[in-house]
């Protein structure tokens, strides 16, 4: 049997013998799966899909008609109990605590979102931030504590992601 | 078929943005359409998210900036909307994301959409099990023969990582196919 020192001049990737089985034992298992998934479509999903796909496009393009909760006619019987409503909250209420509303708001903000009622996600809301922008962004560490940043990353990222990834 | 760089540039366009767009759909309506349902199964689902991407695609398209190829970046839309798509649908039934990949593997066996035998029934079954990112990894590089060159520029990771990725999910699938066929 000829050694390695035989052939100089040829060298193979790093780790390529020590991955060999694996990648031969991959193959070989790969060879006795299904070649296709088995799925079918509708007749002429394709043939027809264009129209459709241009036409939810446009739809989804079209500004959203806004319906009036309220009529106009009842606009002024409205204002008039919201400001009254709001004379007689500073009235009695003027020891009002600024934290407890900030709080109750991102709360609601968080409840809000959570529930799947923004309906955004990260290409809508990258399309809102231009390259300059980032910088600015203010990514105090007061927002995220090492819990929820530790809860977040449990939740969300695979091991096999993180293995991967080293 | 129009280069990819000259439709970028039409699509960027005012004017001629809707016949660019009318092209892409064309051209990449079937690719996008089987990456899609190879994860979420089922053909209404695949085509809801299948719209729901070409809408992205059309809506983010100026502030595409050419750092990734048109179609690296349209296939990576359509795998983040796909796995959106089945983290809503557990959200919304409040169920984990596990039991929405079940029930749609359940569903395939009364699914006048899929014409597969019992072995191909029992491939979904297994690659239902993996997590999210591995079996979009296998599927998109088992079904869709994309290489693990275009996959790592798609899904931004290594391509020693997605190997790695892929070979775990064969034995996974492997391993699930034989205590299946024992139980």
């Amino acid at each position: 049997m000829k050694k390695e020192e035989n052939i100089p001049n040829f060298k193979v990737p790093e780790s390529y013998f020590e991955t060999f089985e694996e990648r031969l034992f991959s193959k070989m298992a790969e060879e006795s799966f299904p070649k296709n998934a088995g799925f079918k479509i509708p007749e002429q999903y394709f043939e027809k899909l264009d129209s459709r796909i241009l036409k939810a496009v446009a739809a989804s393009e079209k500004p959203k008609k806004i319906i009036p909760l309220f009529p106009r006619k009842y606009f002024g019987y409205a204002a008039a109990i919201a400001a009254s409503l709001v004379i007689g909250f500073t009235l009695f209420n003027t020891k009002r605590n600024t934290s407890q509303l900030d709080s109750l708001q991102l709360a609601a903000i968080d409840t809000y979102i959570e529930e799947g009622n923004l309906n955004m996600d990260l290409y809508d809301l990258t399309s809102y931030i231009e390259d300059e922008d980032v910088p600015d962004i203010d990514l105090d560490a007061k927002y995220f504590s090492d819990s929820s940043l530790k809860e977040y990353l449990l939740e969300n990222i695979d091991t096999e992601t993180l293995i991967n990834e080293q | 078929m129009v280069e990819e760089q000259e439709l970028v540039t039409a699509l960027q366009t005012d004017g001629a943005k809707e016949a660019a767009f009318r092209e892409l759909v064309a051209q990449y309506k079937e690719r996008l359409y089987w990456q899609i349902r190879n994860m979420v199964l089922d053909h209404d689902d695949a085509d809801d998210v299948l719209q729901n991407t070409f809408i992205k695609i059309f809506r983010n398209i100026k502030s595409f900036k050419g750092e990734s190829k048109l179609h690296t970046w349209m296939y990576r839309i359509a795998a983040n909307e796909s796995i959106t798509f089945l983290n809503k649908k557990a959200k919304r039934n409040n169920v984990s994301i596990d039991n929405v990949k079940s029930n749609a593997v359940r569903k395939l066996e009364t699914d006048v959409y899929f014409e597969g035998d019992q072995l191909q029934l029992q491939f979904q079954k297994a690659i239902a099990t993996l997590p999210e990112r591995q079996r979009l990894i296998f599927t998109m590089k088992y079904f869709e023969d994309h290489t693990f060159e275009e996959l790592s520029e798609i899904l931004e990771t290594s391509v020693g990582g997605l190997k790695s990725s892929y070979h775990i999910a064969v034995k996974k699938i492997t391993e699930f196919i034989k205590t299946d066929e024992t139980l």
